[in-house]
């Protein structure tokens, strides 16, 4: 075994150059939330940890392009949160990015972190999803745009390249109306990883997204075709029935947190009130513009 | 801040019951108190255990070549090198060893301890320790253990005096009286239930250590019964007790858990082997794995008359111990016994209630004692009762309670409080019979706890030249308040305010002799040692005051003396005799409670523990989420020494309880492992978590044995609170769940499945 | 040993500190075992009880979560630094007065985070008092003591 190592790069080239001299031994450190659990518990034994808070190009920042928005690296939950634009766009990523941990964890998860660990029950990934966010990554072989779609290929595992790094997430615009929610079911109300949880949108064609997490390997997006769940003039059966469509599309286990059968069930019960949400917002959404 | 700032303006008088903040406070919110954790030791090495990733294992061979060549490793010691003249330890039997030698009998076991100049660099030697083993099938549940020809979790010849070493049982205790058989019941209530595994959860992880000095061993230990510990190492080094000193900084939350010996003998042993100072603080993880509740299974047949009367009350209940006797035996017997029948006249009880030892987390004493795995189901079926008989739950318990000084266990002491009066304020604190939204559900429940059944306390009181006073006395003050309790009661006797007086706990070396700290005994037994030493002291300053003065001196009031027609304080009495050649006074109490081998417990209970819990609840029928709107506990406590106190108790009590009702239990797999040691995946209530309103009440009718009237309190709040949630979720769902926790899914599965 | 050792300046409750670190100390462990602040605790190590909770640049954090390393250049406020702070010494009375404090052990995190929650919200409800301390994992008290005594301590400086 030989002895960790601790880099604080200042610059992305750097950082990078030591991702590839360290390979899969080099782990990259963000907000450490996850990162710190599993060092700590011998479950993650890096050679090298990478420490991107002083690299220049790892932003903080928030960056408006028109109506699409660009969230860097470095912006923890409660700077997510805490964005009166990002509030009142993205509503379902604000109630996601408020559901992680405590205030403590919050003030130090990022959202990069929260998908660059690619559990299945990340919180904000569904939202991000249903609103068909995209990731850059700058490596060793330059850099790359990738839909968040397709990025988790396992859980812990994504198509990040050892050497890459996650430099920002962006979402484009959706022209109105359009609604988003969120929602998850968790054991006990306060802290609390989920048992499932899932992002709804609803954008102006009335073409409706689900993003469902902590039901399969990854989380998964899946589209109603239907057009029976835009539609509130359809009967509950009705829609039920698309519903139990997206639904079938999952593969939930049994584990400490939930059994199969009962995530499945959640899914419905969690997914009419994320709809209904949904219809809700993009119907007030109307009434805005 | 100091504590004279917490207590100034307040004086002696009128100062039992007050609600005076708690002493210790003061250091606890700015940080400075020093646990166990935060005591430095010059020198010393830190270590780490090594365990298996399975619940048993045959040991084949420890490999600690690489480990030992590690950066700052030390020492390692492994099960398999020990030599057969160390002993096993144990607080009834010592079947225990200090490493697994030829087996690991549970999950999280340790098969070595390295030590190391950094906890780091033991916990990289303690991950390069190789071993090579063969994992065997366990036991772990209550079926496999009593199958016919279930392999032995125990080998026999650990206990060859007992009549069931040949199997899986500890022990079968038969209690009752009348004849349940014969019995005519118009409406027999059967059924089955189980209360899960779960764990004290103290914030504070276990942390020792142990440091060979010339003279004999400190050993430092949170532990809550420092003279216990004491024996037990006196015992398994052959020392004599006067040189095995055990430091006990208050703990940081214990809560049963911290009662017994757990790793103190093997630090102790390699501490004496290696020569150094040795530390080891567990992490929560392995915390989880030294120490859980027994958890039970029930079955159980109550009779009624019609008119809600009990008749009868029969249960078969089977605890499920570790793969260590611990103190399993008493609290089987104890938690069985007397919640077998709670407290309700029944006049015919039969009671089977047996130990079974399983490859699982060594099971101890937690809060109740055995009592919350017998109450729920007793309570339970009262309100099955209630609802096929179509009386009030209320009302039927009111029916059935015992008056005042009426005898409701034959071999016991009769009724020692208005219990109705218990259960009447929890009624109507709760708003009983009061319409309720849609969705929502009421329960009430009550609980019976008997106090300590033996025990023996002995506390010193030293009254100083300057008329301050310090107290000595034995107790683990681990939250519940036992330093302001006796401070209160010094500065009642002596006529002294609070910030003249110290209570010194935690070193054997200079504090005398108690049993130990629980079974809700603190108050009453050193309590009234106190109180006595307190007296002795008062006793002497009157004859010194005499002697100093040359007058017929009398006691006029506490803490002051009439001498020569003038009324002296102690204070003033104390600097005028010792205002040249310096000195004290000092005083002595004790209170004991003998074997008493005529009765099934070996002893009659100093008091009961009579409590009620009332709640309102809320279920989202779709998903199972429950909400709690409002919790009221009450407790009959004979006289609240200090009245915040008492409810901070019950506070606590009651969401430790509503922790086990709704989603505290250990998941363990196939291979006996716990899938959820730690906090992200073994919930416990959060501020968010807990019932909008928190209501703790008392009954006071100083009708008590401790000092000026008290019974002992603290455990009760954690009683009745599951009985009285199901009932709740009955309420407001029609789903009468047996099996604990009521967690979303399984409220869920009632409703849909 | 010869491990890396990372050069750190910090300010720990207004007094700058200078230090050599390995790169596995934690943050937590700096504090307790290199400072001798031992009133930040450890409890899980993971981020759940809040036990281990200091204010760093201005946000409450779990120390236990973060390497000493990282702390480099930071502004951080323990609990032994708490009364100096706006709402510091009114939360330790108030926690006293409520009888919020039972074994302790959660209490240094708990009036941490409490001093955090009331520098960005001066006049909280109990709910969002709730929410403010639901990192903050308390076996003894049952926690609506707490929430009494951090409304006792609410209100403008
Ligand atoms: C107590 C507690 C509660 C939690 N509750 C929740 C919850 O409710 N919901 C939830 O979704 N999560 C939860 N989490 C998990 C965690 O907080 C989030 O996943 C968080 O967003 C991770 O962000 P981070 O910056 O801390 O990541 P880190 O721990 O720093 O990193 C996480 C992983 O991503 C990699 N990584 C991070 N940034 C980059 C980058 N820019 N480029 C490449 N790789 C990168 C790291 O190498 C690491 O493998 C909880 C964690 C804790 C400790
Ligand atoms: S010790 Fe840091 S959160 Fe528990
Ligand atoms: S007071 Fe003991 S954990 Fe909070």
């Amino acid at each position: 075994m030989s002895a960790l190592h601790y880099a604080r790069p200042e610059s992305l080239a750097d950082a990078i150059a030591i991702l590839e001299q360290y390979g899969p031994g080099a782990r990259v450190l963000n907000g450490g939330t996850d990162l710190m659990v599993r060092f700590q518990k011998m479950q993650v034994t890096p050679e090298a940890i990478v420490d991107i808070k002083r690299v220049r190009d790892m932003s903080d920042a928030i960056v408006w392009d028109g109506d699409s928005v660009t969230i860097g690296a470095r912006v923890v939950m409660t700077r997510l949160i805490r964005d009166e634009r990002i509030r009142r766009r993205y509503p379902a990523l604000v109630d996601a990015a408020s559901t992680v941990g405590s205030i403590q964890i919050r003030n130090r998860a990022t959202l990069a972190g929260n998908i660059c660990n690619a559990s299945p029950a990340a919180d904000t990934v569904p939202p991000l999803l249903v609103h068909g966010a995209t990731v850059q990554l700058v490596g060793s072989s330059g850099s790359r745009e990738t839909p968040l779609d397709g990025f988790f290929l396992a859980p812990g595992k994504t198509a990040r390249a050892p050497d890459e790094l996650l430099v920002s997430i962006t979402i484009p615009p959706h022209r109105s109306p359009y609604g988003a929610a969120f929602g998850r079911l968790t054991r006990r109300h306060g802290v609390d990883l989920a048992s499932i949880n899932m992002a709804c949108a609803i954008d102006a064609e009335r073409a409706v997204t689900f993003a469902f997490g902590a039901v399969g390997p990854t989380p998964i997006t899946v589209k109603d075709t239907s057009g029976a769940l835009a539609d509130h003039t359809v009967s509950d059966a009705q829609r039920d029935a698309a519903l139990q469509a997206l639904i079938a599309r999952t593969s939930p286990i049994s584990d400490v947190r939930a059994s199969a059968a009962y995530r499945s069930a959640m899914l419905l019960v969690i997914g009419r009130r994320v709809l209904a949400q949904a219809q809700q917002r993009r119907a007030d959404f109307d009434a805005r513009e | 801040m100091s504590n004279a700032d917490a207590h100034s303006g307040i004086t002696h008088s009128g100062i039992i019951g007050r609600p005076i903040n708690r002493v210790g406070g003061p250091e606890r919110v700015d940080g400075t108190y020093r646990y166990v954790g935060d005591i430095k030791i010059p020198n010393v090495l830190h270590t780490r255990l090594v365990h298996l990733d399975c619940g048993r294992a045959r040991i084949h061979s420890v490999d600690t070549s690489a480990a030992l060549q590690m950066p700052g490793v030390r020492a390692i010691l492994s099960g398999k090198e020990l030599p057969a003249s160390v002993k096993r330890f144990g607080p009834a039997n010592r079947d225990r060893p200090i490493l697994a030698i030829d087996e690991t009998t549970f999950h999280g076991e340790p098969v070595a301890i390295v030590a190391a100049d950094t906890v780091w660099a033991a916990a990289q030697g303690a991950a390069a320790v190789v071993v090579d083993y063969q994992e065997l099938p366990g036991i772990y549940t209550v079926e496999d253990a009593l199958a016919p020809g279930a392999a032995l979790v125990q080998d026999p010849a650990l206990r060859p005096n007992s009549a069931y070493k040949e199997t899986n049982i500890l022990n079968e205790w038969k209690f009752g009286w009348g004849a349940v058989d014969s019995a005519e019941a118009d409406l027999v209530v059967e059924n089955d239930y189980t209360f899960p595994m779960m764990t004290q959860f103290a914030i504070e992880p276990f942390t020792y250590a142990v440091e060979p000095t010339s003279d004999g061993i400190t050993v430092y230990s949170a532990i809550q019964h420092p003279n216990y510990l004491q024996r037990v190492i006196a015992e398994f080094l052959d020392m004599p007790l006067s040189r095995v000193r055990v430091i006990a900084p208050d703990p940081g939350g214990a809560f049963g858990g911290k009662q017994h010996a757990k790793f103190e003998p093997l630090l102790a042993y390699l501490a004496l082997r290696i020569g150094r100072p040795l530390r080891l603080e567990l992490t929560l993880e392995e915390s989880f794995q030294a120490a859980r509740r027994t958890s039970a299974q029930a079955h159980i047949r109550t009779g009624f008359q019609r008119n809600g009367t009990l008749v009868f009350q029969d249960v078969e209940i089977n605890y499920l111990i570790g793969a260590y006797e611990d103190i399993a035996g008493r609290l089987v017997a104890k938690g069985s016994y007397a919640g077998g029948g709670g407290p309700y006249r029944i006049p015919n009880v039969r009671i089977l209630a047996r130990g079974v030892f399983s490859n699982t987390v060594p099971s101890t004493a937690m809060r109740g004692f055995g009592l919350p795995q017998m109450n729920w189901p007793v309570e339970c079926q009262i309100d099955e009762a209630a609802r096929e008989l179509g009386i009030d739950p209320v009302e039927l318990r009111m029916k059935n309670l015992p008056e005042y000084g009426e005898v409701f266990m034959p071999q016991d002491p009769p009724a020692d409080g208005r219990w109705a009066e218990t259960l009447r304020k929890g009624a109507d604190a709760i708003g009983w019979g009061k319409p309720l939204p849609p969705g929502r559900g009421r329960g009430i429940s009550m609980g019976l706890k008997l106090g300590p059944t033996t025990g023996a306390s002995y506390a010193i009181v030293r009254l100083h030249g300057d008329g301050s006073a310090t107290v000595l006395a034995g107790t683990s003050d681990m939250g519940q308040g036992a330093r302001t309790v006796y401070t209160q009661i010094a500065a009642h006797e002596l006529g002294l305010s609070p910030q003249r007086i110290m209570v010194v706990m935690g070193d054997t070396q200079g504090v005398p002799f108690d049993l130990q700290t629980s079974a809700s005994r603190s108050a009453v037994f050193m309590g009234n040692a106190v109180l006595r030493a307190c007296r002795d002291v008062a006793r002497q300053v009157q004859e010194l005051a005499a002697e100093h003065y040359k007058a017929d001196a009398v006691i006029v009031e506490p803490g002051t003396v009439e001498v020569g027609g003038q009324r002296k304080t102690f204070d003033q009495v104390m600097t005028d005799r010792f205002s040249k050649v310096k000195g004290e006074v000092i005083g002595s109490g004790s209170a004991r409670a003998e074997y008493d081998e005529t009765h099934p417990l070996n002893g009659r209970p100093a008091f009961y523990e009579v409590t009620c819990t009332a709640v309102e609840i809320e279920v989202d029928k779709e998903t199972g989420v429950m909400v709690f709107h409002k919790l009221v506990t009450v407790a009959d406590v004979g006289r609240a020494l200090n009245s915040q106190h008492v409810a901070m108790q019950d506070d606590g009590g009651a969401i430790q309880g509503l922790g086990h009702t709704v989603m505290e239990q250990y998941f363990m797999d196939d291979r006996g492992r716990v899938r959820n040691l730690g906090a992200l995946d073994y919930r416990i209530p959060t501020t968010m978590d807990t019932p909008r309103e928190l209501i703790s009440l008392h009954v006071e009718n100083g009708d008590g044995p401790g000092p000026y009237g008290a019974k002992g309190a603290a455990e009760g709040g954690i009683l009745a609170v599951s009985p009285a949630v199901a009932a709740a979720v009955c309420a407001a769902t029609g789903a009468m769940i047996r099996e604990l926790p009521l967690t979303p899914q399984r409220i869920w599965e009632a409703l849909h499945t | 040993m010869a491990g890396q050792l990372i050069p750190i300046t910090l300010t720990v409750n207004g007094t700058t500190c200078r230090s050599e670190v390995p790169p596995h100390l934690t943050l937590l462990e700096f504090l307790r075992d290199t400072l001798n602040l031992t009133g930040s605790k450890r409890c899980c190590g993971e981020g759940e009880c809040g036990a281990c909770t200091a204010i760093m640049n201005g946000e409450a954090v779990n120390t236990c979560l973060i390497l000493a390393a990282e702390a480099d250049g930071s502004d951080l406020i323990t609990v032994e630094g708490l009364s100096a702070m706006p709402y510091g010494a009114r939360l330790q009375q108030t926690f006293l007065d409520q009888g919020a404090v039972q074994c302790g052990f959660c209490t240094p995190g708990m009036v941490v985070a409490a001093q955090y929650l009331l520098m960005n919200n001066p006049d909280p409800t109990p709910d969002e008092i709730r929410e403010g301390l639901s990192g903050n994992l308390c076996r003894c008290t049952g926690y609506a003591r707490i929430v009494e005594a951090v409304m006792g301590a609410a209100g403008d400086e």
